[in-house]
């Protein structure tokens, strides 16, 4: 099984221009920041919102062509969408919410009331088959929510920020719950997120949205060692430049160089892990290091790891302890002298 | 809003709601002072009140079946559609709450009497609307249908269609949304819709003496008997036990209807 998207639509200031593939057995996860177009990605391939120009396949099964006029009904193209706020149906059961999918598809009550069963004791929600689902949590509902979906057997399965609605102290549990529950069904699997922790968990590839383009694709590994955009940089953590490399140096867009040691020639990109700035007060001398007077622009304190935002040539954030804050006397609007090693500087071709 | 300047009320503004409250109760303190307790239980009982009882009934209820049928429909569709006059037919929708009913009543008597081309239509399948029953019924329909058609559009509006959507994507087709997803959640405002269209219907003494006359048994309804009581043959105190029985069906819907409408304002 698999998916095939190519998506061209305006959805008031959202331009969503992106092609995307799923194979049947990989839980792809689309990674952005809010407004990036998920969700319309989403609803685009329930059938919800539709296309202005593209072509939706699934199994080679067309959902949507805007060439051929080609248009399948929400109901008629077997997905399974789990929304982010979960739209269990307040006035059934929890039973009755499972068991709505199948009794829509024409399967009799008693066939449906079993099978919903079933499932919810696979979701551990046995005895919740009576209750409204006003009576559950969010990671109750968001597994109700998933076993109503996966009763009716969908081709793709789609997954809105499926954490989103679950507060902190379950979600550990929770994803852990629908790792396993993502792993024994083997359509096309989409989640959507904008947290790098739950693509990485429950993703084995990762498509990085953004302003409803795709700027990076790729195993989740790789897309947070080498990102590409600075959105997905700064979430997992990493100072992202952007310039070329010439004869040893990388020459940056702002007009500052770097000393870096590489291979790679011509347009680059180059990440430097915060913990590999170096702070000092004065600028020390010797080896060819990179030296980088700079002001202190924030201090964020984070456990026994504290991130110092500066403000030099260009932004950077460098990781430090506590107590070597403390003997830098690190304050906003100091000056400081980052230094970053040639070799500490990753650099790869744009 | 109980705090700070506005906690001690203006004087004149006090005595001027008193004023308002009095004009409200006053009339109802007069009717119950003027029952007359003793015959009241026989006089419930007695053939004249119990057939304009069954016929009150009879006609509103009917009112309120055909207002359902043809108000949600109406309701869903100015609710959720974007259909071209959408603003033309709410206005006309909600006409016959402000229009005199005597003028309803008219009106209907030029569309629907023996002589107009529908109620000629009609005769040839032996209806005949003025002056019967179900004229009754329909003129109570005519002006009570508005209360039910706007409850229901605003329950339809507080939500969107988000349910909808879900149950599309779980592969139910239209109607099935329809009948499983849309009706259910917009129960409480259909039940609260059909009260009212109900208790408006049941009142109704306009429109329904203009159209179908007031005939005992065949069209004399509550507010009709307790008129023509008053009126025709002086007999007050039929007329206050009449008065008193709407007045307890009235407070009857108040009731029910409590935690919808007083609730929202607590």
């Amino acid at each position: 099984m698999s998916l095939h998207a190519r998506v061209r639509t305006q959805l008031g200031s959202l331009g969503l221009e992106c092609d995307i593939s799923v194979e049947a057995n990989v839980t792809v996860a689309v990674l952005g920041p809010n407004g990036a177009g998920k969700t319309t990605l989403l609803r685009v391939i329930a059938g919800l919102v539709p296309l202005d120009e593209g072509h939706i396949e699934v199994n080679g099964a067309v959902f949507e062509d805007t060439a051929t006029r080609t248009w399948l009904t929400p109901e008629a193209r077997r997905v399974g969408f789990v929304f982010q706020d979960h739209g269990l149906f307040p006035n059934l059961s929890v039973l009755d919410n499972v068991a709505f999918g199948l009794r829509a598809r024409g399967v009799d009550r008693k066939t449906a009331n079993t099978k919903a069963h079933e499932w919810l004791e696979r979701v551990d929600l046995g005895r919740y088959a009576t209750s409204r689902p006003a009576a559950l949590s969010g990671g109750q509902s968001q597994r109700a929510a998933l076993a109503r979906v996966l009763v009716t057997d969908p081709h793709v399965l789609l997954l809105d920020e499926p954490l989103a609605a679950v507060d902190a102290s379950a979600r550990l549990e929770l994803r852990r719950a629908l790792r396993e529950h993502l792993s024994t069904f083997t359509a096309v699997r989409l989640i959507v997120t904008h947290d790098p922790l739950e693509a990485a968990s429950l993703a084995e590839r990762v498509v990085v949205l953004e302003d409803g383009r795709v700027t990076q694709e790729g195993p989740f590994g790789d897309v947070s060692a080498r990102p590409r955009s600075p959105w997905i940089a700064r979430v997992v953590g990493l100072n992202l430049l952007h310039g070329a490399v010439s004869s040893g140096a990388l020459l940056l867009d702002d007009g500052s160089s770097l000393t870096v040691a590489t291979g790679v020639q011509g347009p680059a990109l180059a990440t430097i892990q915060p913990r590999a700035v170096a702070l000092y007060r004065q600028p020390p001398d010797g080896s060819p290091r990179n030296v980088l007077r700079c002001k202190v622009a924030g201090v964020d304190p984070e456990g026994d790891r504290w991130r110092i935002r500066l403000d030099g040539p260009f932004p950077l954030v460098a990781e430090v302890t506590p107590a070597a804050a403390a003997e830098l006397r690190l304050a906003e609007g100091g000056e400081v002298f980052a230094v970053v090693k040639a070799t500490e500087i990753d650099v790869y071709s744009v | 809003m109980k705090r700070g300047v506005t906690r001690r009320p203006l004087i004149g503004l006090v005595v001027l709601a008193a004023i308002a409250v009095l004009f409200i109760a006053l009339p109802l303190i007069g009717l119950l002072a003027n029952v007359d307790w003793s015959h009241l239980p026989a006089q419930l009982v007695s053939a004249d009140v119990l057939t304009a009882l069954r016929l009150s009934l009879e006609c509103s209820v009917i009112a309120v079946a055909i207002s359902l049928v043809i108000g949600v429909p109406l309701a869903y569709l100015l609710a959720r559609t974007s259909i071209p006059g959408r603003r033309l037919m709410r206005g006309l929708v909600t006409l016959p709450l402000v229009l005199p009913p005597v003028v309803g009543g008219i009106a209907l008597q030029t569309a629907f009497g023996r002589t107009t081309p529908i109620g000629t239509l009609l005769d040839h399948f032996d209806i005949v609307l003025p002056f019967s029953t179900a004229g009754a019924a329909i003129a109570e329909a005519f002006v009570a249908f508005p209360f039910l058609v706007i409850t229901v559009e605003a329950g339809l509006r507080q939500r969107d269609d988000h349910f909808e959507e879900v149950a599309a994507t779980l592969g139910a087709r239209p109607w099935r949304r329809f009948w499983r997803v849309t009706l259910p959640l917009a129960a409480p405002s259909i039940a609260a819709g059909a009260a009212l269209c109900w208790a408006r219907a049941l009142g109704e003494f306009g429109a329904t003496i203009t159209f179908a006359g007031s005939f005992p048994g065949t069209t004399e309804t509550l507010p009709i008997a307790a008129y023509s009581s008053f009126e025709g043959s002086g007999q007050v105190g039929m007329a206050i036990t009449l008065s008193l029985l709407l007045l307890a069906i009235s407070v009857l819907v108040l009731v029910v209807l409590r935690d919808r409408w007083l609730g929202a304002l607590r």
